[in-house]
């Protein structure tokens, strides 16, 4: 590995001076960064430690948004009853990232900030149209999720700045969220076609909104906004859910690699669509009175 | 670079170090502390578990870890898990229900499913298997292993 300067601040306002130093950049819980140093991907003269930095993990239920801290692991995340209440697609993601290991130590702002085009807490978090909070020294934004993610391991984020926290807004009414994932196995798996699908029931039972959400089928997560508009208003029944996700080939461009090839992909991806509508109705179903 | 020196808690005693801060815990443990049973056996990609220790309770791949990053926690390496000379349960389960050809992976798959039982006194086989799904093990399919976390975590591994 590479030497590098090794800071490790405790505070956020430590954190704040020690990233904005030229060539100065963060770790987290390290699951991707430390593979990447020792292969020399990643280099940086000054590494921040982020370890120390409590502020920043919390799960924080502010009635009108759910706020979570980017230092929050996905353990503590799939172990939150509060987060299973409000958002059940991004507990099903943070469970089936890596292993009981890895989700220890990974973290909200990392799975975000790597940005791969696969990131299993993307998809669940886009269709609760959640956005982030950076902060540097020189002040702080907000983005919305979609703005932040640019390219595939690309991000928003400028020099000095991090992902302070991710917030997102319940999902209110007859609603359902789920998340599926298609992997090679059930577990260490970097995902092959993921899907967050999210829908809330009119009092006739129609889709008065849907919201749907790939990973790994293009060059960032992605919401498909033609299948959404498509199955508003309608009654959910099983042919059209099945016909309409066949149409997200229209909106999703896969690429064949290690893992899979675009054909499956885009195959697996209506399958998962409809899979995760029919789930999102019954859980949605199961909310109404 | 400058030189650290890391202060923590490993195998129930304070310990503190000099290190470069970019070498990983796996390193530290097994070429400064001759502790070597944390095994590197995927090149420190974090894919195998068979640098697996405890720290604070949870498990997490030692090779994942810079040293810094240990500052005042608590490690438990395979080898702290001993008592006065007397094997722990686990150790003793999984020799006794055949969870063990190569041994590369068992001192990881032992700590892993420490850490299980510690949170889950009572783990059903697919919490079992969930739990050891960090650790890659090229030999025994696992069967065993489930055995003798049950076996463990019924208390009959000693006899």
């Amino acid at each position: 590995m590479r030497e590098f300067d090794y800071l490790r601040p405790v505070t956020i306002t430590e954190l704040k001076e020690n990233l904005s130093q030229p060539g100065a950049r963060i770790l987290a819980g390290g699951t991707d960064i430390v593979p990447k140093m020792r292969q020399g991907k990643f280099s940086a003269p000054i590494l921040v430690d982020t370890s120390g930095v409590k502020a920043m993990r919390f799960i924080e239920d502010q009635g009108h948004e759910i706020v979570l801290g980017a230092l929050t692991t996905h353990q503590e995340m799939a172990d939150s009853p509060l987060l299973r209440n409000i958002n059940p697609a991004l507990v099903t993601a943070a469970e089936s990232i890596g292993c009981q290991q890895t989700r220890c130590r990974g973290t909200l702002g990392g799975n975000i900030a790597n940005a791969s085009p696969a990131a299993d807490m993307l998809p669940p978090l886009l269709i609760f149209n959640a956005s982030v909070l950076l902060q540097s020294l020189e002040g702080e934004r907000r983005l919305r999720l979609e703005e932040f993610l640019s390219g595939p391991g690309e991000t928003a984020l400028k020099d000095g700045e991090f992902i302070h926290s991710v917030s997102f807004s319940p999902l209110t009414g007859t609603w359902g969220a789920v998340f599926i994932k298609v992997g090679k196995r059930s577990g260490m798996a970097v995902s092959v076609v993921t899907a967050a699908v999210g829908v809330q029931l009119d009092d006739a039972g129609k889709l008065g909104d849907v919201r749907i959400a790939l990973g790994a089928v293009g060059p960032v997560a992605l919401r498909c906004r033609k299948i959404e508009e498509s199955l508003m208003g309608k009654t959910p029944e099983p042919a059209l859910l099945k016909e309409i996700s066949q149409s997200c080939q229209e909106e999703i461009n896969p690429i064949t690699d290690i893992r899979s090839s675009a054909e499956y992909r885009t195959h697996a991806a209506a399958v998962i669509i409809h899979r995760g509508l029919d789930e999102a109705v019954e859980q949605a179903k199961g909310r109404g009175y | 670079m400058k030189e650290l020196i890391v202060t923590f808690t490993l195998n129930g005693k304070k310990t503190s170090l000099p290190s470069y801060p970019n070498r990983t815990l796996l390193d530290v443990l097994r070429e400064d502390l001759g502790l070597t049973g944390a095994k590197d056996a995927c090149g420190g990609e974090g894919e195998c578990g068979a640098c697996t220790v405890i720290m604070n309770g949870k498990p997490v791949n030692s090779c994942l870890l810079l040293i810094g990053q240990v500052e005042g926690l608590q490690i438990t390496t395979i080898e702290g898990l001993m008592n006065n000379g007397d094997y722990h349960p686990l150790q003793k389960a999984f020799v006794k229900a055949g969870a063990v050809q190569c041994g590369y992976c068992t001192p990881g798959a032992i700590l892993a499913a420490k850490a299980l039982l510690d949170e889950n006194p009572h783990p059903s086989d697919q919490e079992i298997r969930e739990g050891l799904s960090g650790n890659l093990c090229r030999c025994t399919g696992y069967t065993k292993m489930v055995e003798a976390v049950h076996q463990a975590e019924k208390g009959n591994a000693d006899d």
